[in-house]
């Protein structure tokens, strides 16, 4: 009899146990102005495709406004790491992948606008957001989890979950809002230090311990075959890792790849309805949209490892941030406001299926 | 000699070519929880037990990193029984019911992710070997599946699946190989030295994410060197105990792709202490202090832990009391 309540004992045991789980954020915001509770069912991407990557909401920092140093004073990167330029009209500052692979967001408000780099690690794909929504600033931080490989971002402000290659907010309270947007050179640290020696660099002093003289995803940006969460078959025979250069215009692409710029090259092309123009070499790809007034210019290549990459007609000069460094339009700027990215390429297949190729 | 060789044999193969069901070693304690004594046939014996693991601290490889953000919890009921079929074969089944929780504190909030439910069970079937070396040695080996009948799909309340380490079960059927080596001494019969091996070869999960890819914990291997002894304090029969343990766990895969920040190598201290209530039951706790960490890329690692719970004997001969040899 007793063998037979010990056996009762381990099924009662069983029987009361049962699965569950719960989520439970407890949202004390330094900014958030009055924080909405994330609108959990609506979602304008497929949910079962959006996972918990692992760290967990603001497991991975996000940084805001971190300390810079000169860029004759960096010791922790190598001249073939990449980084992404940022310029506020005058200033320059770096800001290397070896920082965003471990914060994947920066906020700044201290370098003439209100801006969040959004860098995802896994797409390879980084991009500037105005923080400033609706009137109000915020600041984004890393959800923590993942759709189709790629960040989701949150704003501190309502909560509310974007995607970057989505390119929207997709949900919350701002579900369907378009971020403003800014496109930046992406470069290695080598050139960059020779187009801008004057320049900041984001320093490793960022407040948070971690190592970042170390890649944390081992050989997943050279390995073809590597991916954290599956990817449909690639049906382009391009390499899914290649660092190719895509323009963003509403639900298409259009992807130009290093070899279209070899011994470097200018393109004029127009896409969805606008026109861009787009420079580069084995070491760059960076565009501009023109307007009616100077869609029409001859714009010829002109780079020698410094800021200029380009001449017009009129004989102006255009730095690599699209300012023109002398002649008539000294000063003025060509729209950087459009939506481009470097990143591997699988991620534009993964969200833009029928995206266009450059031939 | 032979049988000096066959103990390495034994040993050693229980921890080579065949589980870390821990990204960041936050797991249910499956492999700590398995070993009872093989006592006379048709003896019954239960545990029921008490696992709390708390994981704050940070690690880059072997270094600790400045950072106490991140808090996993891993509390686990476990409740293991075995039957003594002859005085040499016996089997046991492992039962765990487990709560993970995961909590980040930056920039002033607390975001706290949280699971339980029935964890995977272990189905072990051991073998005694008696009079190794000496009438004072014994042998015991073991083997049997991990059985995975916890979820693997559990959601946040935003509905998003959930990682896989916070997941209670594992989703994959594994083998775990077991043995031990005891040896008590004639100078002094209360005393004694074991050894322990466990491997883990661990299956996959063919149906994560929605059926979209596999997930593969790491196989893991855990050996033990341990010493126990008996004294009599305050009337009561106690047995103090201290182990050193090796973990080693290797990295999980997702698909055909091996997963960064999982998989390392942990060495602690284990002391133990049991208390003997009646002749049929016993009160057991110990706990873990690091002594070593080897974390794979960046990850949480055991901060502290320990062990409480109840461990009866139904017996149909007399206990004896000394050599209780009871699990690790």
């Amino acid at each position: 009899m007793k063998y037979v309540n010990a056996v009762l004992c381990l099924i009662l045991f069983t029987s009361l146990a049962c699965s569950g789980d719960t989520n439970d954020i407890q949202n004390d915001i330094p900014d958030a102005g009055g924080a909405q509770p994330v609108e959990e069912s609506i979602w304008l991407i497929d949910k079962r495709l959006v996972v918990d990557g692992g760290p967990g909401k603001d497991g991975i920092p996000a940084l805001t406004n971190p300390e810079t140093i000169s860029a004759e004073s960096i010791a922790y990167l190598q001249d073939q790491d990449l980084v992404i330029g940022i310029t506020n009209g005058t200033n320059q500052i770096a800001v290397p992948h070896k920082i965003l692979d471990w914060h994947e967001i920066i906020n700044m408000d201290n370098f003439g606008t209100t801006l969040a780099i959004v860098y995802c690690p896994l797409t390879g794909t980084g991009i500037g957001w105005n923080t400033t929504i609706n009137g109000q600033t915020t600041t984004f931080g890393v959800s923590g989890l993942l759709y189709k490989n790629n960040i989701i971002p949150y704003d501190r402000a309502t909560d509310s979950n974007w995607s970057q290659l989505e390119l929207q907010c997709v949900n919350g309270e701002l579900t369907g809002t378009i971020p403003e947007t800014t496109v930046f050179p992406e470069l290695t640290w080598g050139l960059w230090k020779k187009l801008f020696p004057d320049s900041r660099v984001v320093s490793t002093n960022t407040g948070f311990s971690r190592q970042y003289s170390i890649y944390p995803y081992g050989d997943y940006k050279s390995n073809n075959d590597r991916f954290i969460y599956p990817i449909p078959p690639l049906t382009n025979n391009i390499p899914s890792k290649e660092r190719v250069y895509t323009i963003y215009s509403g639900d298409k692409a259009k992807v130009y790849r290093f070899q279209n710029f070899e011994n470097g090259k200018i393109i004029k092309d127009a896409f969805d309805g606008k026109d861009y123009i787009l420079i580069g070499n084995s070491e760059f790809i960076v565009s501009f949209e023109l307007n009616e007034t100077n869609k029409e210019l001859d714009f010829s290549y002109e780079f020698n490892n410094t800021e200029v990459i380009m001449k017009d007609e009129q004989n102006n000069v255009w730095s690599i941030f699209g300012k023109a460094v002398s002649g008539p339009k000294k000063g003025q700027f060509l729209k950087t406001s459009h939506t481009a990215m470097m990143g591997y390429y699988f991620s534009v297949e993964s969200f833009y299926p029928d995206a266009e190729f450059y031939n | 000699m032979y049988k000096f060789l066959f103990l390495v044999t034994v040993l050693v193969s229980s921890s080579f070519g065949l589980f870390a069901q821990t990204c960041c070693s936050g797991g249910i304690p499956i492999s700590n929880s398995i070993g009872l004594p093989i006592e006379n046939q048709g003896s019954w014996q239960f545990s029921l037990s008490y696992d709390y693991n708390n994981l704050n601290t940070l690690n880059s490889g072997s270094d600790r990193l400045d950072d106490d953000s991140r808090l996993r919890i891993t509390q686990s009921l476990l409740f293991n029984t075995g039957y003594t079929i002859t005085d040499n074969l016996s089997v046991e089944l492992l039962l765990t019911y487990v709560n993970q929780k995961r909590e980040i504190s930056q920039f002033g909030n607390v975001n706290t992710d949280e699971t339980y439910g029935i964890g995977d069970g272990v189905l072990l079937f051991k073998y005694n070997i008696n009079q190794l070396f000496s009438s004072n040695s014994t042998l015991r080996i073991g083997a049997g599946p991990k059985i995975p009948i916890g979820a693997t799909d559990l959601t946040n309340d935003a509905g998003i699946l959930l990682n896989a380490d916070l997941q209670p079960g594992s989703g994959a059927w594994d083998l775990i190989m077991w043995s031990s080596y005891l040896h008590s001494f004639s100078f002094r019969p209360s005393g004694t030295f074991s050894l322990t091996a466990l491997y883990r070869y661990t299956g996959t999960n063919n149906k994560y994410f929605n059926n979209t890819t596999t997930y593969t914990f790491g196989n893991e291997f855990q050996g033990f060197i341990n010493y126990t002894d008996q004294f009599v304090l305050f009337k009561t029969l106690i047995n103090p105990g201290l182990s050193l343990k090796y973990r080693w766990a290797g990295k999980d895969e997702i698909g055909e792709s091996t997963l960064e920040s999982t998989g390392g190598k942990w060495v602690t201290i284990v002391p133990s202490l049991d208390v003997r209530i009646s002749k049929k039951l016993l009160f057991i706790s110990k706990a873990e202090i690091p002594v070593y960490n080897y974390v794979e890329g960046t990850q949480l690692t055991p901060t502290f832990r320990f062990t409480v719970g109840l461990f009866l004997t139904l017996s149909k001969k007399k206990n004896e009391l000394l050599n209780l040899n009871k699990q690790i």
